[in-house]
């Protein structure tokens, strides 16, 4: 099987010739920089040279599928967020002050598509639909709703505003909301198999869980109905008190840390979605050996876990053999 | 392909269990004491203050911070570490308690004298100040002076604040693994320049095994840990000590 067909085959309920390994999230690490010879930040700001660092996952780790973009900044930008570098070693991320207050009512600028970096990152799709055709499925990333908004405003005012004013959140969802679907059609529209929405802020580390309930499901919802692609829905931390809703919400993929349980998932949210996920960006992937990793992995997939994963971003300074591993493993399964 | 074996959870009821219940319990017998506790519990930044116009004509303001406003804060603590509350209702109790002090020390006209300076901050490169907003109320409500850095502070600009305000104690927040980085260097900077503080991080992507690797450093692996650390720091316990009591 191409790893497409691979991945097709999980979406499909089908019986894949092995479990496929990808990233909901950014892979891409220094020493894949080192031997792609792109490097950061142009990897952030340029089409040609994201393509070249997304194509590693493929080329380098052997992932089934590549993945852009490495950050979560490209809708805030365009919606007027100020971005800090993260230079050569980091990665972008959101600058103070914030473009808005609670009471200011947000604008969906007209030209939304070709601010800020917005154009590299469809270029970068392109690039990366020519180089691999219908062999490697290319994963766009799109934001969620409520991170976008807590963008928006600074999220510790989003934070206040979920439970003092909550209906005042709601016309920075709606903007939020159309900014992400919108990239994700012209992002379709350049070539993206998959469509992996990041929802950091919705996270209960942050949220209460009604809150995701009471409103950003209904965006994220919404948001799934008009992408006309499989959809991954990442949420970081643990998500057992929302995993069910995420479920509710239309995507195929529910993409999960190992904080959160594949087990509880699957019995809250039924036989057809798709568990990803696998091992601990942080405690495991970047910290440990390539022994703790498998061990990992194959806790993971004994919970559930249907397409190999790391569990959220994958720290640049990850060793690669760590990364590789993960690949052995799921050839095993 | 993985199907669902298990379908005793089918027909339960999720939503019930949603979210945990739990009760804010009594803080005050005293009703004026009560009602201004009750509004740093749900983070009500609006009314707490004709509340403590009115309590400052019977209370003095120590007894409005230390029985009503920490109290209270306390209780918020206790709701957070039992799941019933999340961070923006923190968040918000935070901001009432803050409020409230403010009001008590204008009318001491003079602020209300705290037990030692802590310093905190959220490691540079990392906006998330999340956990380091939990860190800061806590910190506050029981009785510390927090020189607050706030997030994306440069490892220079960590090491200064120290030299200058000689806290008790350092607090290192990071959400992402690239960012956590900065502590050791903070660490190193720190034991060069003489100051062996004990310099607790914690937050997302840090573990105790990272934290440990290095001289000075305690892992801090619940916000609701910094002023049982805070207490021991001021008590003059060792960063090793610390590490001892805390980590392992």
């Amino acid at each position: 099987m191409t790893p497409k067909e691979r991945i097709m085959a999980v979406l499909n309920h089908q019986k894949p010739d092995h479990m496929p390994c990808f990233g909901a999230n950014s892979t891409v690490t220094y020493d894949q920089m080192e031997k792609m010879q792109a490097f950061w930040p142009d990897g952030h700001e340029k089409g040609e040279v994201m393509a070249k660092q997304a194509l590693a996952a493929y080329t380098v780790l052997g992932f089934d599928a590549v993945r852009v973009p490495f950050c979560q900044t490209f809708e805030a930008e365009a919606l007027g967020c100020k971005i800090k570098s993260g230079k050569e070693k980091g990665i972008p991320g959101i600058d103070h002050p914030p473009p808005y207050k609670l009471d200011d009512t947000p604008e969906f600028p007209k030209d939304f598509l070709s601010r800020g970096r917005i154009p590299e990152l469809l270029k970068a799709v392109k690039i990366l639909k020519k180089e691999l055709g219908d062999e490697v499925p290319v994963v766009a990333g799109i934001i969620g709703s409520f991170t976008i908004a807590g963008a928006l405003l600074e999220t510790t005012t989003l934070l206040r505003a979920t439970f003092k004013k909550p209906e005042k959140m709601r016309p920075f969802l709606e903007v939020a909301e159309k900014a992400g679907s919108e990239l994700a059609k012209a992002l379709i529209d350049a070539g993206a198999d998959i469509i992996s929405c990041e929802d950091m802020t919705a996270s209960p580390d942050l949220i209460a869980p009604s809150t995701y309930r009471d409103y950003e499901m209904e965006y994220q919802t919404r948001q799934f109905e008009k992408i006309s692609v499989p959809k991954i829905l990442h949420i970081c931390g643990n998500v057992d008190p929302i995993v069910e809703y995420m479920g509710k919400t239309g995507a195929e993929i529910l993409s999960l840390e190992p904080k959160a349980s594949a087990k509880l998932a699957r019995e809250k949210c039924g036989p057809d979605v798709i568990l990803m996920g696998g091992v601990d960006t942080a405690t495991t992937l970047f910290m440990k050996d390539e022994d703790t990793v498998k061990k990992a992995c194959e806790e993971q997939i004994a919970q559930g876990i249907q397409i190999l994963a790391p569990g959220c971003a994958v720290a640049p300074g990850t060793p690669l053999g760590n990364l590789l591993a993960m690949v052995e493993v799921a050839k095993r399964h | 392909m993985k199907l669902l074996k298990d379908f005793s959870n089918i027909f339960r009821r999720y939503d019930l269990a949603l979210e945990k219940t739990g009760e804010a319990r009594e803080i005050s017998k005293d009703p004026i004491l009560q009602k201004i506790a009750k509004y740093v519990v749900d983070g009500d930044d609006e009314n707490i203050i004709p509340a403590i116009k009115e309590a400052l004509k019977t209370k003095t303001p120590l007894e409005i911070i230390n029985d009503a406003l920490i109290a209270g804060m306390n209780e918020v603590s206790r709701l957070w570490d039992e799941g019933v509350y999340f961070l923006p209702q923190v968040i918000l109790s935070s901001d009432a308690m803050n409020a409230g002090i403010a009001e008590c020390e204008k009318a001491m006209g003079k602020s209300m004298e705290r037990k030692a300076k802590v310093v905190t901050h959220t490691a540079e490169g990392d906006i998330h100040d999340i956990g380091q907003v939990i860190v800061n109320a806590l910190l506050n409500a029981n009785g510390f002076e927090v020189i607050n850095l706030g997030a994306d502070v440069p490892v220079e600009k960590v090491v200064a604040a120290c030299k200058e305000h000689k806290p008790v104690m350092v607090t290192g927040t990071a959400l992402m693994t690239t960012t956590m980085t900065a502590f050791p260097k903070i660490a190193h900077m720190l034991k060069q320049a003489g100051l062996e503080i004990p310099f607790v991080c914690g937050g997302g992507a840090v573990s105790e095994e990272f934290v440990t690797s290095y001289e000075l450093g305690i892992w801090g692996k619940e916000a609701s840990q910094a002023p049982g650390m805070a207490e021991d720091a001021l008590a003059g316990e060792s960063w090793q000590s610390m590490r001892a009591k805390w980590n392992g």
